[in-house]
């Protein structure tokens, strides 16, 4: 093994050992922090719902103003939302 | 026989097991391809579905499988003697245990990523999935009651540990504050909480700290056991129905790092002693009998008192709701599914050493098992420890505290789950349960009853029991699958069989030998009948959901359903 390969492998395990750190100390972090703006998308999408549709219910100034913020979350939005759950769902 | 020697035998297992068994199984009939799209791509949310790098996932799936279990069956199966508990811990791993975690993942991950329960409907029979939510709530109630004794009455009662886990708890929430409130560097955030935390373990263990809990306990007398299952119940309470942010998470994750210290230590520990020439098993025995009094005979109840380290149930719940959807490329499901489980094999073994290697014989491990199931781990790793300087007087409560706060751990998501699951099942009939202070409440008295009457023995088996029926079932869901796929089934279907059988015949030792000739002979009338009670309805749910099983595999072996092609 030459040393730049020992130096490559040495960073790759550094790299691998890392990630596997963050796994087990905080990636359920992440995880809650990924479903907390989840639920927060869904408010923040029920909000601006009426425009969407073009039934304005908020005064349109300030719906017209988020719009652009929520178009790109829809397509993700519709798949949570339209997915079957059951109660196992809640133990990941 | 030496701590060494185990630890050698356990690789060779690993290497067999993982490194030929598995990956000719991946190969040649999971054949996954690094080119086909995975349901956390497909279907990527932002939430559930997202992919995530083989590494961070093998943390994520071992973290989340690795908790009490690994370590308490190992320590009460050493009443069979070491032998018998190693065999099972290698062999189950070899020809279940990593076959159940592994297909737990690959079978959602080519079913678009639904759960058991969606699973269970499509591919069994339309009452399979209410059936199995009966199942899983009755399992969580179990663990509920085996966690709950060993923590609320065992450890917590122990003078050396409330100030630790209050330490721990506090520098939780600390965690917390620092991290989603005042933006802090998480780095910064891990140093001071868990500095503090160890200073708030060793605390705990001074002799005025101690005294007072000892004056505090003996005032109590015979409500000590009471008092402290209380506690162990507001804290669970906390945990799950404060906001996630807020306590849960970030107890754990000061959790985690005082728990991995402490292996990491204890794995050190070993190692400096053996090679000193210590850590030998002494007088222990490699084989006791055929029976052990207080647990039962050898088959079936060591196959299901050591559950997680060998099988478990819980893992394909974990491994189907959680792993599946976040796995980016398919080849990455052997060594995350299966990986992580025979990373759990060793813990489990670890365990093992600890009520053998690390007590040094049969009446020291005898004589700290009577002072407290999980104490057993507790001294075992207080002696690895003190081969790298840390004293016993710290090491023992240090190791309640660590096992206390893992159990805790798990207790906060099963109380959050068991809400949740309330809600649903009943929330129709019983409004009262949508409210999540009443579902909480309610799984919690629930739990404090079968914590303060029942047998922990009983209980633990009957957890045990449950958990290796939910392996069982995951098997033939699993099987059910791979028929419907025309691919070969062997290698699921037979260990299906095994743990089926098994786990039925040690649910219905421990309610018919056990449990009701207790309630006849008047011992602890109520958590024996509890115990009968949950052990029939287990049964119960298992033999309709078996029976549904065969009806689906026969469905597919006549021909009467189609593989489908993928």
């Amino acid at each position: 093994m030459t040393e730049e390969e020992k130096a490559n492998f040495l960073k790759r395990f550094g790299h691998s050992a890392k990630e596997f750190l963050y796994g087990m100390a905080g990636h359920d972090m992440t995880r809650f922090a990924l479903k907390t703006r989840g639920s927060m998308e869904h408010l923040f999408i029920l909000i601006t719902m009426g425009d969407l549709l073009g039934i304005p219910i908020l005064p349109p100034y300030y719906s017209l103003r988020l719009l652009p913020y929520v178009v790109p979350q829809i397509s993700t939005w519709k798949r949570r939302m339209l997915r079957e759950r059951d109660l196992t769902d809640a133990l990941a | 026989m030496n701590a060494l020697v185990i630890l050698i035998i356990a690789a060779v297992g690993v290497y067999l097991g993982y490194g030929l068994y598995a990956k000719k199984i991946d190969k040649d009939i999971i054949q996954p391809s690094p080119d086909k799209a995975t349901p956390a791509t497909m279907y990527m949310d932002g939430v559930d579905f997202t992919p995530a790098s083989k590494n961070v996932l093998f943390g994520y799936q071992f973290k989340s499988i690795a908790a009490l279990g690994p370590i308490g069956g190992p320590i009460v199966a050493a009443q069979y003697g070491w032998l018998p508990g190693l065999l099972w811990i290698i062999f189950g791993t070899f020809f279940i245990g990593w076959v159940q975690d592994y297909a737990s993942i690959i079978v959602p991950m080519r079913s678009e990523g639904d759960t058991f329960g969606a699973l269970s409907y499509k591919l069994i029979s339309p009452r399979a999935r209410g059936i199995l939510l009966v199942f899983i709530y009755l399992y969580l109630l179990l663990i509920m009651g085996a966690f709950g004794q060993v923590i609320g009455i065992n450890f917590l009662s122990n003078p050396g540990v409330p100030v630790g886990v209050l330490a721990v708890i506090l520098m939780g929430l600390l965690a917390g504050q620092m991290t989603y409130k005042m933006k802090q560097d998480i780095l910064l955030t891990t140093a001071i909480t868990v500095v503090v935390a160890f200073i708030g373990i060793w605390v705990g263990t001074l002799s005025g700290v101690t005294g007072f809990f000892e004056g505090f306990n003996a005032s109590l007398g015979a409500n000590t056991k009471y008092f402290w299952a209380l506690i162990f119940a507001v804290i669970c309470y906390l945990g799950a129905v404060l906001p996630i942010w807020r306590w849960a998470q970030p107890t754990n994750y000061v959790s985690f790092w005082i728990i991995a210290l402490g292996m990491a230590g204890g794995v050190i520990g070993m190692i400096i002693w053996t090679f000193q020439g210590g850590a030998t098993f002494g007088d222990f025995p490699a084989f006791t009998g055929w029976s052990v009094a207080g647990l039962g005979p050898l088959w079936p109840i060591l196959f299901v008192t050591i559950a997680c380290g060998a099988v478990s149930g819980w893992h394909s719940l974990v491994s189907s709701s959680g792993t599946a959807r976040q796995i980016e490329k398919e080849v990455d499901a052997l060594p995350i599914g299966g990986g992580a489980m025979w990373m759990e094999m060793i813990l489990a073994v670890i365990a093992l050493l600890t009520a053998t290697a690390a007590t040094g014989g049969w009446d020291a491990y005898l004589e700290a098992y009577a002072g407290g199931k999980f104490g057993v781990f507790a001294v075992g790793l207080a002696n690895f420890l003190s081969h790298i300087g840390i004293p016993t007087a710290f090491g023992i409560p240090y190791g309640m505290v660590f096992l206390t706060i893992m159990g805790l751990t798990i207790c906060y998501l099963v109380v959050r789950f068991m809400r949740v699951a309330s809600a649903e099942l009943l929330g129709d009939a019983i409004p009262a349960l949508k409210n999540m202070h009443v579902g909480a409440i309610v799984a919690l008295v629930l739990s404090l009853i079968v914590i303060w009457t029942g047998v922990w023995q009983t209980i633990w088996v009957l957890f045990g029991g449950a958990n290796q029926m939910m392996a069982s079932l995951a098997l033939l869901i699993i099987t059910v699958w791979l028929m419907s796929q025309g691919k070969k089934y062997g290698w699921t279907f037979w260990p299906f069989v095994f743990m089926y059988i098994t786990t039925i015949a040690a649910l219905v030792y421990t309610a018919f030998w056990k449990a009701l000739p207790a309630v006849l002979a008047g011992t602890k009338v109520t958590g024996n009948i509890i115990a009968v009670v949950v052990a029939v309805i287990l049964i119960l749910c298992a033999l309709v959901l078996g029976y549904d099983g065969v009806l689906a595999i026969n469905r597919y072996r006549k021909g009467e359903v189609a593989p489908t092609a993928e």
